[in-house]
């Protein structure tokens, strides 16, 4: 047994140097399960402290490794130290196709949960005030807030659990393959009060603008 | 030699005697001679569980001399090739053992003239439940769903391996590390077992390989009773990942065993569950349970058995 700190990324979510990225959200959503301060198990096994230390941990090798760029950096990095063995790194890392039940995971609240955290910790208030300030709200500028956070789109469809195909359409004010505005209404609403702005405001904006779109067009 | 299972776990009423008492009859029907100790001293039910009362011999005899031979103090029960040692007879003080008398009883557990012993031990930490634990060849760790419960089944294993760990330490003459463990621990200071550990590692690295071998000699075995449906039954899985991981020790999650009413009938009516209920998705939880630990075959779910049966 190796302690927990001395534990690689790979190793804390038990993936191989090659994992895609589906396999590292799994692996993330697992670890979350156990470790997660909601988890029963945690809650006997640590102290506050030492479970904080260890979701730190989980979050730092989470960011890391779902981030094609710093995942680059780290493997360069656990090569130079001669922690794994440069030939069993592939160059590309291959998108395995989805299990089909493979959201019937336990982690989904815990994952929400931290997302919702990451959102609250952002000092939104510029952004904010620019985007209430404008008569029509577009896409891009709901885009914008999402971005200042820094979360992904997939991010969001974890704690409101509006398909990721709406979400893009909203974002890129595509009416095509927007729903009905009864469900919009609803579908803002819940993206408005993620991040904490009025939704009255942000629904009354975005569907001017996008009747100013559509009679544009 | 027998080979000796310990039933225990942190907290009262989680099932280590009806798991204890279940699971020697499945090792009975094995055709295996097994022998059911009841070491809940002080405050012993299992022959209750077993449907015998008035027992003449037990442990008493064996404690007070007039039996010189353990095994003649066993009791036949209703199923064949199972016995019970006893302790009902036992003073109402026998909970408070002489450090002496508990070795005494584990020598004479290790003589035993049968193929499988199994220990039923009382609720909590105390050294009584923690050095029988110990003198088992398998752990088994009873728990329920509960986070109570958990958190006690927890503390159990925490307890289990820092007696564990001060066996250790004292044996191999780590001497300075003992002390400084001793020092602590009156104070009150130590938080996890983990930390001691830590500290010869630092202190003295050559022989923290040979602690850490030790540690992991000793073996666990975890069992989620009272399973429901709605937990996820991943559960049991979890928490052997996390001891695994942050223990030197051996764990091993048995299975779960399904919560089932009639468990109150079969006690109501002092009969063993499996006995009088052979054919419930219960009985075949503790079936595979018995199988996984005298490593026999596991089997299909009840549900298709009975399935099968119309």
């Amino acid at each position: 047994m190796r302690k927990f700190e001395e534990l690689n990324y790979y190793e804390i979510f038990e993936i191989s140097i090659n994992a895609s990225t589906f396999e590292i959200r799994q692996a993330y959503k697992e670890a979350l399960s156990i470790y997660g301060s909601d988890s029963p198990v945690s809650y006997s096994f640590f102290t506050e402290e030492e479970s904080k230390e260890i979701l730190d941990r989980i979050e730092e090798a989470f960011s890391t490794l779902i981030d094609q760029e710093k995942r680059a950096l780290y493997d360069k990095m656990l090569v130079r130290e001669k922690r794994i063995d440069p030939s069993s790194l592939t160059e590309k890392r291959e998108k395995v196709p989805t299990p089909l039940f493979s959201y019937k995971n336990a982690g989904g609240a815990a994952i929400a949960k931290t997302i919702k955290e990451r959102i609250k910790d952002k000092d939104l208030k510029k952004t904010k005030e620019v985007i209430l300030s404008k008569d029509m709200i577009s896409g891009d500028d709901l885009k914008q807030l999402r971005q200042t956070v820094g979360i992904e789109i997939e991010d969001l469809f974890e704690v409101t659990r509006i398909t990721v195909s709406i979400l893009e359409a909203i974002e890129n004010d595509n009416f095509g393959t927007l729903p009905p505005t009864v469900y919009l209404r609803n579908f803002l609403k819940a993206y408005a009060k993620l991040f904490e702005v009025d939704p009255k405001k942000i629904i009354d904006g975005y569907l001017k603008n996008l009747n100013h779109i559509k009679a544009t067009s | 030699m027998a080979h000796i299972f310990a039933v225990g776990g942190g907290k009262g009423g989680s099932g280590k005697s009806f798991i204890s008492a279940n699971l020697g009859v499945m090792l009975a029907r094995q055709g295996k001679t097994v022998v059911l100790v009841d070491l809940d001293l002080g405050a012993p039910n299992l022959h209750t569980m077993m449907g015998l009362n008035n027992l003449k011999t037990g442990l008493n005899n064996f404690l007070n001399k007039s039996v010189k031979n353990l095994s003649l103090t066993a009791v036949p029960t209703k199923t064949p090739h199972l016995y019970i040692i006893s302790s009902t007879r036992c003073s109402l003080e026998v909970c408070n053992l002489f450090y002496e008398q508990k070795q005494k009883i584990i020598r004479a557990i290790w003589q035993l003239p049968a193929d499988y012993v199994v220990l039923d031990l009382g609720a909590g930490t105390n050294y009584n439940a923690l050095d029988f634990f110990l003198a088992s060849h398998q752990g088994l760790s009873v728990f329920t769903p509960e986070p109570t419960s958990i958190q006690n089944t927890v503390e159990f294993i925490k307890a289990v391996y820092l007696r564990k760990l001060k066996h250790i330490l004292k044996r191999h003459a780590f001497s300075t590390a003992a002390k400084e463990v001793k020092y602590e621990s009156d104070d009150g200071v130590v938080r996890s077992p983990l930390d001691i550990v830590n500290s010869v590692m630092r202190s003295d690295p050559a022989r923290a390989r040979l602690l850490q071998e030790e540690l992991k000699k000793l073996k666990f075995k975890l069992i989620l009773n009272q399973y429901r449906k709605q937990i996820d039954e991943t559960l049991g899985n979890r928490i052997e990942k996390v001891c695994n991981r942050h223990f030197y020790s051996q764990f091993q999650f048995l299975g779960n065993i399904a919560y089932n009413e009639r468990v109150f009938d079969s006690i109501i009516a002092r009969n063993v569950f499996v006995a009088k209920y052979p054919y419930t998705p219960t009985s075949t939880d503790l079936k595979n349970v018995a199988n996984k630990l005298t490593g026999n075959n596991v089997q299909a779910p009840a549900l298709k058995e009975t399935n099968a049966k119309v």
